[in-house]
């Protein structure tokens, strides 16, 4: 590895972390399309800022890059606030015009330069090792890793200050409010740190990614964990690892570094969302599938229950009197037999020992209405453990 | 160039004429189906969709390797409703909300898109310039077929919800009413879903992946402002899409280094902008008149009402009493004074002020609350 592909992936993984972290708040918030809006946005704001110094790289750009972020958000919430339009559509109307605006400056005005919207909007990690930061004649690394370090190093010192200010606001505004801290104040400071992070991501990856980094990553910690901190240390994993898996897609590919994180990070949460233990796809439609399988076999036994007449318990009776489909039948007599719960003998089926407890408990905690116990009730008689 | 030369020019000129045309369907067609986006709730698909058809396109020109752009937009249309339905099923299997899906598709597919785009690029293969056009959109690189194009997709859009007409309308408004109905919900929500998609991706070539969000939400979001019903609502959108869509070639033709797309979209934004403002129902401007108009209200009655609790107190009710024992009152300024005299209910001679007769009933009925006709 070369000391410029180390760097690359250095600054990718930093980007990552700095973005995971707002974006696990913004997801939990119910938020993560702002950072799609902030990101198109701040275009006016760097546009303005390179008319003012006529210079790229001047702090002046991020700043008024940020402070457009934020316009974006308060202009978003002054116009969901009319209440003409809702949120969405206040969204979706804001950042496209703003964008409109910094793509016609910049072609009004910016076309002879070093500034389009192509390299604005999709950004070149490859490059970003060549724009070093010289201080004094000494070179002390890439501009972008400072700066995106910088903003880490902020970030990280926020969150450890005010953890328990966002947690709380992010889950319970009023409570929040009432215990003294405003929620307001939370808002906006986490606003201001999700612009600045973007705009301080931008310059080395692009808008895209950083949407992707934002959201991605949080996203899939979400479908992990519902405990914040884990979240928080799963989406940063998550974040680091599309950023250094994607580098060398890139390189195996010779294609788009930022392209090729944002399909890591998107393999990444494909495969959890469908392979998460307890919330991913397979395991959502395994469990419905049992849950149903559960709720026939009970109303089965509740039937047999009733029943005392042998013509009803007769198993060929069964499939018309309840009405099942002859597979399904099946299997609620399969899975009762192998519990069992109930005794077929000479096609008539009646409930054993266990299978009577069974039933009488389930009618209970059903006259009760204790719903929640019949888990328990089920751990205890081994449903589908045999 | 004056606005004639420019008419003219637009009847004579094969490219402008194309261009204008081209985005008039594009804004009418977009400003029709953004009612439902917008009506629906799913404002910000439209902008989740325009990023995740770009993967479609990137991998149909992979596969056929032509720029024939009905090819690609179907290569468009099937990446743009794999995203759909995946957001769709992100929302309804996970705990993920309907926004964090949003972005993450959004973001997923259009980074997948850009490795594709640069891995394409590298190929051997002079064909593939022009490809990313679709990012940011070029009216200029319309020609007639893709005029004929959206064309054709606006007639059948405009067929099909005629004839789905009261099924969208029902659908829109009280979901689970149209299921007891007997509707087949599903297949209708598919179908104005991929009508949406298709629009999406129609307007991708003129105005790109980001600013098709806002092309098929401000002409809905304006004519909303205008009119409750739904069949104005549409046509009103349609109407304003088309406007949008001429007057921002207009605009960007008569300039030199103006892209048509974004010129477009701050136009829609100026008509939404408008309407915000002046529409005479929701507009912020009439809000705020009938807001002040109300408080002023408010206080000639105080002061009325007060005058009358003074007036009361006398058995001769135009007692004349000075003006100086109004101004311990809140109510009170000289100019609900004189309104008061203009609508003769109050005499002044010199500094005493008399009610009349007529001002003592408006004010008694005021009082007893019976006068509910407003002043």
């Amino acid at each position: 590895m070369s000391s410029s592909q180390i760097e690359i992936q250095l600054i990718a993984s930093i980007v990552a972390i700095a973005c995971a972290i707002p974006g696990t708040f913004l997801v939990l918030r119910k938020m993560a399309m702002i950072s799609d809006a902030i990101s198109h946005s701040i275009l006016p704001g760097i546009v303005i800022g390179f008319f003012i110094t006529q210079d790229l790289n001047s702090p002046l750009l991020i700043i008024l890059a940020a402070f457009t972020g934020i316009i974006t958000v308060v202009l978003v919430e002054y116009i969901q606030k009319t209440g003409l339009v809702k949120e969405d559509t206040a969204i979706g109307l804001v950042f496209p015009t703003l964008f409109s605006i910094g793509v016609i400056l910049i072609a009004k005005n910016a076309n002879d330069v070093h500034l389009d919207v192509d390299a604005v909007l999709l950004g070149e990690l490859a490059f970003a090792p060549f724009d070093r930061m010289i201080i004094g004649g000494v070179d002390i690394g890439p501009k972008s890793l400072i700066i995106i370090g910088t903003i880490l190093i902020i970030t990280i010192t926020l969150l450890f200050l005010f953890f328990k200010e966002l947690k709380i606001s992010t889950f319970d505004a009023g409570l929040a409010a009432s215990l003294g801290f405003s929620p307001t104040v939370i808002h906006y400071g986490l606003m201001t740190v999700s612009s600045v992070t973007t705009v301080g991501a931008f310059d080395a990856v692009g808008a895209i990614l950083v949407v992707a980094l934002m959201i991605a990553p949080a996203a899939t910690a979400y479908l992990l964990t519902t405990d914040l901190k884990r979240m928080l240390v799963l989406a940063i994993v998550f974040g680091v690892t599309g950023a250094i898996s994607g580098y060398w897609l890139a390189h195996i590919l010779d294609a788009s570094i930022a392209g090729s994180i944002t399909t890591m990070l998107g393999i990444i949460f494909f495969l959890v969302y469908l392979f998460a233990p307890s919330k991913g796809v397979i395991a959502v439609v395994y469990r419905e599938k049992q849950q149903r399988i559960e709720v026939s076999l009970l109303t089965f036994l509740l039937h047999l229950k009733n029943h005392q007449e042998e013509e009803e318990r007769h198993v060929n009776h069964l499939n018309e009197h309840i009405n099942w489909q002859k597979v399904r039948s099946k299997t609620v007599l399969e899975l009762a037999q192998k519990n069992n719960m109930i005794l077929i003998d000479n096609g008539v089926v009646s409930l054993t020992e266990k299978g009577e407890e069974f039933t009488s408990l389930a009618i209970d905690y059903i006259i009760t209405n204790e719903d929640a116990k019949i888990e328990y009730m089920k751990d205890d008689f081994f449903l589908f453990r045999g | 160039m004056d606005p004639l030369e420019y008419i003219e020019l637009v009847f004579t000129d094969y490219t402008l004429r194309t261009i204008t045309l081209g985005t008039a369907i594009l804004g009418a067609v977009c400003g029709m189906l953004g009612s439902f986006a917008v009506l629906r709730k799913q404002s910000l698909l439209g902008d989740a969709i325009s990023h995740a058809a770009l993967p479609g396109i990137a991998i149909a020109f992979l596969i056929t390797g032509t720029k024939d752009s009905s090819v690609l937009l179907i290569g468009a249309l099937v990446s743009g409703l794999i995203g759909t339905f995946w957001i769709r099923g992100i929302t309804s299997k996970t705990h993920l909300k309907s926004d964090t899906a949003l972005g993450l598709i959004l973001s997923l597919f259009f980074g997948f898109g850009m490795l594709l785009l640069t891995f394409i690029q590298k190929q051997p293969n002079a064909n593939q310039a022009g490809l990313d056009k679709y990012l940011f959109g070029q009216a200029a690189t319309l020609v007639e077929s893709d005029v004929w194009l959206m064309a054709i997709v606006t007639g059948i859009c405009l067929i099909i919800l005629l004839l789905f007409w009261k099924e969208f309308k029902i659908l829109l408004f009280d979901a689970d009413y149209t299921k007891t109905l007997g509707f087949n919900t599903k297949f209708i929500d598919i179908l104005i879903t991929t009508f949406i998609v298709l629009a999406i991706v129609l307007g991708l070539q003129t105005v790109g992946v980001i600013l098709m969000s806002a092309m098929l939400l401000a002409p809905a979001a304006a004519a909303r402002q205008w009119t409750n019903s739904l069949s104005f609502m549409v046509v009103l959108a349609a109407i304003f899409g088309a406007f949008a869509g001429v007057f921002g070639t207009a605009i960007s033709a008569s300039q030199s280094n103006l892209s048509t797309g974004p010129v477009i979209v701050i136009v829609a934004g100026v008509f939404v902008i408008f309407s915000f403002i002046f529409s005479p129902s929701r507009g912020l401007l009439f809000k705020q008149i009938r807001l002040i108009k109300n408080r002023r209200d408010l206080e000639l009655h105080k002061t009325l009402a007060f005058m009358y609790h003074i007036a009361e107190t006398h058995e001769n009710i135009s007692h004349p009493h000075a003006i100086k024992i109004l101004n311990n009152f809140q109510g009170y300024t000289t100019k609900t004074l004189k309104e008061l005299v203009q609508k003769n209910y109050v005499t002044i001679k010199g500094n005493m002020w008399s009610l009349t007769k007529e001002g003592f009933t408006v004010a008694s009925n005021l009082y007893n609350q019976q006068n509910t006709k407003d002043e």
